[in-house]
């Protein structure tokens, strides 16, 4: 690992406006959730933990979105820098992706686990009790698998923007993982149908509250109590496959990109 | 050694090139001349890979710029946007960069301290926290500091006052490369009389001459026979020649005045 790695982790946790859209904002929803919209769940260990379960996979794929707004801004903004360092220092394209991808994990990671932690407590302290996974070790790899879709769309948004030569789209195409996140967040009233399996930000959701809870969700209207029982491989599997493909194309894409200047950005 | 053979560079799709076939061979220091917006810093950028190319091509070191990867040494850049990777304070900015060129961090301080840009400034601000001549000032060092072979520094000397300019101008005569360097103020020139010297207008390079053979020189409009260069600006030709008659070529402040010479010989 070069200085590189320390510095993004560094440089991200420090940012003042992604700590408050990841984090803070968040933690205002994981507050209503437990003592607004949580007033009518009984206190039944298997309601609750079933309630919790749909908070942690709701909340985690906001504020796992809203990190990924950063990542690809940040990515926007030192693309020109990419290219140069990539070039003429030790850091080659693929292990530049190599340490951007780690860096950036370590931040969704933290901040997942914040989610984690601050949804435990405020959710312990609302219903008297504690409710864990079920099965802690699979919801673990299936947080850190969404950190890595996370992360992957992030780049290639960004990727996309620079190769397309697109800096005027730059704006809007930062904020689309939030966008579908909030999209993803619809769940709780829309039915998604066939549609759950297609989107990852679904699949994240899904497959955390089925890992938390052990309880197969539906593909959408969880509180209308609507649409039809997900396959749980099948959503894995189209999970995985968003990943692979995101970085597959991420590696082709930067050895592509010349960067755009932060000018013609802030221009726009 | 960068050889830069009909290159052409255009920002957008149908817009007129920025660069309209430049050629060139860089093995030695050399000045780069022309007036703002000319295309001096869109060469540097297209010589270095950091921007699209729509014709012709470059070579450094005698391989295509396109296919150089992770290559510490072969050429560095003062462009503020090379030295954006992350936004950190300028100290840890020199560390990284350092780090990843595999450079000593201490010839970067040793500059700057020259330039009157003190550590503990460095440690409390991020690079767009600098004032404009602390930037320039700062990247340019982080560009030296690299120990590449070639080093391209677009504009260095701009928002620098004088005391300042004549520190950095030894820096450069002591430094064991080629570097290339584009200005549009001609008053360097008799700081370096050994370097070569072109000159770009309007997206064209003329030249090579020798920066001291162009103390004397004076610009008249229309072509002359016994020109030093010849050169096309705003559709009239500008020759540099030897004599009594014309503009002093160093009494221009700016190359930006060519434009006004050719306007006022035209009207």
């Amino acid at each position: 690992m070069t200085k590189y790695f320390t510095l993004n982790v560094k440089s991200m946790l420090t940012h003042p406006e992604l700590l408050f859209w990841s984090i803070a904002f968040i933690e205002f929803w994981v507050l209503m959730w437990a003592y607004v919209f949580g007033a009518y769940v009984p206190k039944v260990e298997e309601a609750v933990r079933t309630y919790t379960a749909q908070a942690y996979g709701s909340l985690l794929t906001l504020s796992l979105s809203a990190t990924a707004v950063g990542i690809t801004e940040g990515f926007l903004h030192s693309s020109r820098s990419i290219r140069f360092v990539t070039k003429y220092t030790r850091l080659s394209p693929s292990r530049f992706m190599a340490e951007h991808t780690a860096s950036s994990m370590l931040v969704l990671s933290v901040v997942a686990a914040v989610m984690y932690a601050s949804i435990a407590g405020v959710f312990a302290h609302k219903f008297g009790m504690y409710t864990p996974p079920v099965k802690p070790l699979h919801l673990t790899a299936v947080t850190a698998l969404g950190c890595l879709f996370m992360y992957a769309v992030s780049a290639f948004l960004s990727l996309a923007v620079v190769v397309l030569r697109a800096p005027r789209s730059a704006r809007f195409v930062s904020y689309i993982p939030l966008i579908l996140g909030f999209l993803a967040y619809g769940a709780l009233w829309l039915d998604f149908g066939a549609a759950a399996y297609v989107s990852p930000f679904n699949c994240i959701l899904a497959l955390c509250i089925y890992y938390y809870s052990e309880v197969k969700p539906t593909t959408g209207a969880f509180v209308m109590g609507g649409g039809a029982e997900m396959d749980m491989g099948l959503t894995l599997l189209s999970l995985v496959c968003w990943v692979v493909a995101l970085m597959a194309l991420n590696v082709l894409l930067l050895r592509k990109m010349r960067g755009v200047g932060v000018e013609e950005i802030r221009v726009v | 050694m960068i050889v830069v053979e009909g290159l052409k560079v255009s920002y957008r799709w149908r817009q007129e090139p920025v660069l309209k076939g430049v050629d060139g061979r860089f093995d030695r220091k050399s000045l780069i001349l022309g007036p703002n917006g000319s295309g001096k810093t869109t060469l540097f950028r297209a010589m270095c890979g950091l921007t699209r190319v729509v014709g012709g091509r470059v070579l450094v070191d005698g391989r295509n710029v396109e296919e150089i990867y992770a290559e510490p040494g072969v050429l560095s850049v003062n462009f503020p946007e090379a030295y954006s990777l992350l936004s950190v304070k300028v100290r840890d900015l020199i560390t990284l960069y350092s780090d990843l060129a595999g450079s000593d961090p201490s010839k970067a301080y040793e500059i700057l301290e020259d330039l009157g840009i003190t550590r503990e400034l460095l440690e409390r601000r991020k690079l767009h926290e600098l004032s404009a001549g602390q930037r320039k000032a700062a990247c340019t060092a982080m560009a030296l500091s690299m120990g590449a072979r070639h080093v391209l520094l677009d504009e260095p000397f701009e928002q620098l006052d004088p005391a300042r300019k004549g520190r950095l101008i030894g820096h450069l005569a002591r430094y064991d490369g080629i570097i290339l360097l584009n200005t549009h103020e001609t008053w360097l020139m008799k700081n370096l009389p050994d370097w070569e010297a072109y000159f770009m207008f309007e997206g064209r390079m003329y030249g090579p001459a020798r920066v001291g053979e162009l103390l004397n020189v004076r610009l008249c409009m229309g072509k002359r026979a016994r020109a030093v260069l010849c050169m096309e600006v705003s559709g009239r030709t500008v020759s540099l020649v030897k004599g009594r008659r014309g503009t002093l070529l160093t009494s221009l402040e700016s190359l930006d005045r060519v434009y006004e010479l050719a306007l006022e010989a035209g009207a």
